[in-house]
């Protein structure tokens, strides 16, 4: 078998992890290149028109990677109310109308997802015997906890530094000092020797962040491409970002917290709750309560990101004006017509905004 | 006498008799309003983010309209009618996104229908809907098993005779409109149009689409014309298990008709509608395996109905100029 994966952020190195730790037994994991335009272009020429955007990326990874012939497509199916229910159904048939021969392999994202996610590992890896998948599996995980880990204190960085890029420079460094890190033992010390070197870079004493808070659909906002860096763009602007969204948080509470009765997201969908009182599918609700609880902090914005035509994030949009906790929101909408230079326009004049409405209420 | 609205959107055209019905049974009156019209089309336009979809937009236009003409506003939430489907997210916050678009809405009604909880879980919800009204549980009871009669009556209405859900409605309503869709001996083409209830049957935002077929001679099939049974078995044959509510009425009305071999196939959608995107494309598949002429349109707040009168035309020519070769 020769197994392909679709991008999402940082994603493929956890896969890679895996694999360099089972070896796969015969089978091959093929990464696909990095989504690229022409990952976007393959996407966008062979979905529906109207299909969102991590449909298109999604699609236009996995035809690269057939195209390093991978036979076997690993992707994310759940049973909500979004769109995403839909993707494997939609994305076969594009693939096999392509003339690929490959099938498809689904990993449960709703429901059962750990003994989903452990029986998937062992399948792929040829059947690995259960002590090797699991010490492989909580392998990758420290190698995911690491990267955002790394992630938060970058957001924090990137707004002081006082040599703009310098952040960026060993943030880049650093994740390819984890992704080649062989033991658990090595992620950590590489993970803790990079965080030091972060804190250490120069600081501008005069420099006082506005802070914003970055929600949305999970897609968009973990997948730089699909936000076109939003992150970046907004620390160079000197401001300080903040996301609660992250994929190890995700893992762990999705697949052991949450079936303890663990719900990370309980103060936001209280928050939430006057104004929106119910699971619209997708992370609808949670952007509405992200809103009211970021307002109430005393964050200075938030950044909405959704793909163009995301049925939940637009009960969310319709919902967050009327809040009574009022913070200035700029919602993103990503599809294939987004360009940089919009974007980061639209982002100046955001922070422009922020940093005014600080020094009139500073006054 | 207690007033409850009920816009005349979305839902209404598939529930409608049986939400009727429970209210009249209840003692309260139902009032509705009217079919789409240039005002309520502003009016929703002008509330709502521009991304949302048409028929919600024209939702909140009828909940605007409805606003200070009633004592309760009817919105249910419909989640899921059970397995492991699901309806649209724009259904499952229509009560919270009216509250916040419309403030003037009167106290909203919204029982979350959810079938996957089980039918003791929805009678608890109709009770408490009930409440509202009557605290006498015979009473309520009687009114949801007259409500759940009438509605299958009107679902097999249509399908036994052949009439769109606007027809039965009428009738119902014991409107003295005369309705011309009866089925012509003159018509020579078969079309099937698939669509939503809520954009195949609003004149206003189809521009009298079905209508202006009929008035080029074809025998027009919807899919509330087939049985629910016949729809449900082609979606499965297809599918499998459905992910949307409404996906038998869309992929397994196509292959229902494609199956029944119809001269042409026509999808009707709004544009954005997420479900849609992903279900149509399916329709267009099979229609170019079972190699019968597919046109799919996609309507928006544009209201000139130019464009949509050409390519009908276009598209009927060529369904006319292929069986006459056929034949």
């Amino acid at each position: 078998m020769r197994i392909g994966i679709p991008h999402w952020g940082h994603a493929y190195l956890t896969v890679e992890a895996l694999a360099q730790k089972l070896g796969g037994g015969g089978n091959e994991l093929i990464i696909p290149p990095p989504t690229s335009q022409r990952t976007l272009d393959l996407g966008v020429k062979y979905s529906p028109v109207e299909a969102c955007l991590p449909f298109k990326l999604t699609l236009g990874n996995l035809i690269e990677a057939c195209e390093l012939g991978a036979d076997t497509l690993i992707h994310g199916r759940g049973a909500g109310i979004c769109r995403l229910g839909y993707y494997v159904k939609g994305q076969e048939q594009i693939i096999r109308d392509l003339g690929y021969d490959a099938h498809f392999v689904t990993l449960d994202v709703s429901q059962h997802k750990f003994r989903s996610i452990m029986h998937l590992i062992k399948d792929l890896s040829n059947n690995a015997p259960w002590p090797k998948v699991i010490s492989a599996f909580f392998f990758a995980m420290g190698k995911l906890f690491a990267l955002d880990k790394m992630d938060k204190v970058v957001h924090k960085m990137r707004a002081v530094e006082l040599e703009k890029g310098r952040t960026n420079q060993i943030h880049r460094e650093a994740i390819k000092a984890i992704s080649e890190a062989k033991t658990d033992r090595e992620v950590k010390k590489t993970t803790g020797e990079y965080i030091k070197t972060l804190s250490q870079v120069p600081k501008d004493p005069t420099a006082d962040p506005v802070k914003v808070n970055i929600a949305g659909e999970i897609f968009v906002v973990l997948d730089p491409f699909a936000n076109m860096d939003i992150e970046m763009e907004l620390g160079k602007l000197g401001v300080e970002v903040e996301r609660t969204m992250s994929l190890s948080r995700w893992a762990k509470y999705g697949l052991f917290l949450n079936h303890l009765g663990i719900n990370e997201w309980k103060e936001v969908h209280e928050a939430a709750m006057p104004y929106l009182k119910r699971n619209v599918g997708g992370d609808g609700w949670e952007s509405v309560g992200e809103k009211v609880v970021h307002a109430r902090e005393g964050y200075d914005g938030m950044v909405h990101l959704a793909p163009f035509t995301c049925m939940p994030e637009i009960v969310a949009q319709n919902i967050m004006p009327s809040t009574k906790e009022d913070i200035p929101v700029l919602t993103i909408l990503c599809d294939e017509q987004m360009a940089r230079p919009g974007m980061i326009t639209r982002v100046e004049a955001f922070v422009d905004l922020l940093k005014f409405r600080r020094k009139r209420r500073g006054k | 006498m207690i007033k409850v609205g009920i816009p005349r959107a979305l839902l209404y055209y598939q529930y409608y008799p049986g939400w009727k019905t429970f209210f009249e049974a209840m003692g309260v009156e139902a009032v509705v309003s009217p079919p789409t019209n240039k005002a309520i089309f502003t009016k929703g336009n002008s509330r709502a983010v521009a991304e949302t979809c048409l028929p919600v937009k024209l939702f909140f236009g009828h909940v605007i309209f409805l606003a200070d003409k009633c004592d309760y506003m009817f919105i249910p939430v419909m989640r899921s009618l059970g397995g492991k489907a699901y309806h649209c997210s724009k259904f499952v916050g229509l009560p919270d996104m009216t509250k916040a678009l419309v403030p003037e809405c009167p106290p909203i009604l919204d029982p979350e229908i959810d079938l996957t909880e089980g039918r003791h879980r929805l009678r608890h919800i109709i009770h408490t809907l009930g409440r509202h009204f009557s605290s006498d549980k015979g009473k309520i009871e009687t009114a949801a098993e007259e409500a759940e009669k009438a509605h299958l009556a009107f679902r097999k209405d249509m399908s036994d005779r052949g009439i769109t859900p606007v027809q039965a409605l009428d009738e119902l309503c014991q409107s003295e409109k005369e309705s011309d869709l009866g089925l012509d001996a003159a018509t020579i083409l078969s079309i099937a149009v698939i669509g939503h209830p809520y954009v195949v049957y609003d004149d206003y935002v189809n521009h009298r689409f079905i209508s202006r077929l009929q008035d080029m001679g074809a025998k027009v099939l919807t899919p509330e014309m087939a049985a629910q049974e016949d729809l449900d078995f082609a979606m499965k044959k297809l599918v499998g298990n459905p992910h949307w509510s409404f996906e038998a009425d869309i992929i397994g009305a196509g292959e229902h008709y494609l199956g029944a071999e119809v001269d042409g196939i026509i999808t009707v959608a709004v544009f954005g509608c997420g479900p849609d995107s992903m279900m149509i494309d399916m329709v267009r598949h099979r229609a170019r395996e079972c190699k019968i002429p597919f046109l799919h349109i996609s309507l928006d707040e544009h209201t000139s109905d130019g464009g949509l009168v050409t390519r009908l035309e276009a598209f009927l020519d060529m369904v006319k100029r292929r069986k006459r070769v056929c034949a």
